[in-house]
């Protein structure tokens, strides 16, 4: 049995990303994102499906072009997103955290888990494309920065999770 | 002004582009340290049973805001040069809705899925699967919303631009409002046993 | 840990106090950038230039004469870099050639160069990428405009969505651009904003 080693303070693994991306910040003028990874990738699928002359027509491709970025691996967030995956990968590894499972509450099956997590992704996806952003491109980068609409997503965000909570009582609890 | 380091020449665009995956493997590495790559734990928030998210969320923003401000304000950092992004008050007030909900359903986000799938955890695979699908299909109605998606424009403003106050009260009011929210948290945890 | 906590309770509740008696210091001011070049119907507006990529004009050839990474930050969709130099032997001469560059003279001094060898279909971007910028890519509606320029914005935002920009609604009449840049006459202001620093805005949009 691997022993595993205990999560960290949550502050200060808070403290931690901040610094993170107080460091994006100062070092490229911007800050952390995850959707618009996914974005880009829905964006470079379509133009290899539809040709890149006819991407252009289509709103998913248009902005990457228009900031002259022609394939996935020119965009910053989804390079930064590879860095997410590989760090979380060598802290989970180190942590003797990795282990190919699925996660789930007590009262489902791994079935029905995998069902509510596609389900969850899809409205997450819509959403964020939505609100421009996700939990830490509107809710942490922009909350930082005090960008209104940021927190207009923090707000609402954080609302319909509670307040639906009862409803999906039964994935976790 | 010294910072940020691409907009001054400092650093070039590969360099920014090198800059991404190091910043990204940091913020991956902590969001795993922290626990956020285990669903059950980000549910459980929804629940008052762990509030690990709200203490990691509001630490950082903390952290970043206030050094943010204090190196602008000492002259090290440009903030007028770092991205704010545009506030559409409608589409993001319902995005977050909508994001909210699936966050609830899917236990994880866009980046603490790759951080579980990174795990093992397939479940987070499902996640980012889901995400594709759910960015195609806002894709694939676009041209029926695209009113909506533009519509209560504010342009790039903060929160203190609209209250008409200083940047440093609105730091000190976050501030306050995340010290008290840990405050609370606190109070909960202990009450829960 | 509790003494950890204690220590950046403590050092938060002092940063954000001491910021309510503070503000930002102020960004640089954008520079406007003009040019002047011959009349001689070598220019072509960037909503018309915006029309003929969206119709797929296949003769068309975009030319970028700014640097490799001013290029690579962001660059008219479909668009090609080329170095002054390479300008003459480079441009095939059946082709229409639109050039930019930033607004300056570099563009204007390459329309020179092909117009003398002979090249007839060769236009300039006048205020080059800012004018992309401003008129394609964030064309922005007053928000005491007319009908007139309601209908004309309505328009302008279908060609800003194809490209991905944001179309800008709601902005104080300072802030809209006049004359040239609405495609009434020559002269006009510029908001300032069209600049490095919104280049390098869209260039690092998204989150």
């Amino acid at each position: 049995m691997r022993e595993t080693k205990p999560y960290l303070d949550p502050y200060l693994a808070g403290a931690g990303i901040g610094l993170v991306l107080l460091s994006a910040y100062v070092l490229v003028g911007r800050g952390l994102g995850a959707s618009g990874a996914f974005s880009s990738v829905v964006a470079s699928g379509t133009a290899a499906v539809l040709g890149t002359a006819q991407a252009a027509t289509s709103p998913a491709a248009a902005p990457y072009l228009a900031a002259g970025i022609t394939s996935p691996l020119r965009d910053w967030l989804v390079l930064e997103l590879v860095g997410v995956t590989l760090g979380g990968f060598v802290s989970a590894w180190l942590a003797g955290r990795t282990r190919t499972a699925i996660e789930h509450g007590p009262h489902i099956g791994s079935g029905q888990r995998m069902y509510a997590a596609v389900g969850g992704g899809v409205l997450m996806g819509f959403g964020a494309k939505l609100a421009r952003g996700c939990t830490s491109g509107q809710a942490l980068t922009g909350g930082a920065l005090l960008s209104a609409g940021s927190w207009v997503f923090i707000a609402t965000c954080f609302a319909a999770g509670y307040a639906l909570a009862p409803v999906a009582r039964r994935l976790w609890r | 002004m010294t910072a940020p380091l691409s907009e001054t020449g400092v650093l070039g665009p590969l360099g920014v582009l090198l800059a991404a995956p190091l910043i990204g493997f940091a913020f991956g590495w902590f969001l795993e340290r922290g626990g956020l790559g285990s669903a059950r734990k980000l549910a459980g928030q929804f629940y008052l049973a762990d509030l690990t998210v709200f203490k990691v969320l509001f630490s950082a923003l903390l952290t970043a805001m206030l050094g943010a401000f204090w190196l602008d304000r000492l002259g090290l950092l440009d903030l007028s040069l770092v991205y704010l992004p545009e506030t559409f008050v409608l589409p993001q007030a319902l995005g977050g809705a909508l994001f909210g909900a699936g966050f609830l359903v899917a236990g994880l986000c866009p980046g603490t899925s790759c951080v579980a799938a990174a795990a093992g955890r397939i479940d987070g695979v499902g996640v980012m699967g889901g995400m594709l699908l759910g960015i195609a299909a806002f894709n694939g109605v676009f041209n029926w919303i695209s009113g909506f998606y533009e519509s209560t424009p504010l342009g790039a403003v903060t929160l203190t631009d609209l209250a008409g106050v200083s940047r440093g009260v609105g730091v000190a009011v976050v501030t306050a409002v995340a010290l008290a929210g840990f405050a609370i948290v606190t109070r909960i945890e202990r009450a829960r046993g | 840990m509790s003494r950890v906590h204690s220590t950046l309770v403590i050092a938060a509740a002092i940063l954000g106090l001491a910021a309510a008696g503070q503000d930002l210091r102020t960004g640089a001011a954008a520079t406007k950038l003009t040019s002047e070049i011959d009349a001689a119907g070598g220019y072509i507006s960037a909503p018309d230039l915006a029309d003929r990529i969206v119709r797929g004009d296949s003769g068309l050839r975009v030319l970028d004469l700014r640097s490799r990474a001013e290029y690579d930050q962001l660059h008219i969709a479909g668009a090609s870099h080329i170095a002054f130099e390479d300008l003459a032997h480079a441009v095939p001469e059946d082709a229409t050639v639109v050039l930019y560059a930033d607004g300056g003279s570099a563009a204007a001094r390459a329309w020179m160069l092909l117009h003398t060898r002979g090249h007839r279909r060769v236009l300039v971007l006048r205020e080059g990428l800012y004018e992309w910028i401003g008129r394609v890519l964030e064309p922005r509606l007053a928000s005491d405009a007319t009908a007139a320029e309601r209908a004309a914005f309505a328009r302008a935002a279908e060609t800003s969505r194809f490209f991905g920009g944001i179309p800008l609604t709601g902005v104080p009449r300072a802030d809209v651009a006049t004359g040239y840049w609405t495609g009434i006459d020559r002269s006009g202001h510029q908001p300032a904003g069209m600049s490095k620093r919104a280049i390098a805005s869209i260039r690092r949009r998204g989150c």
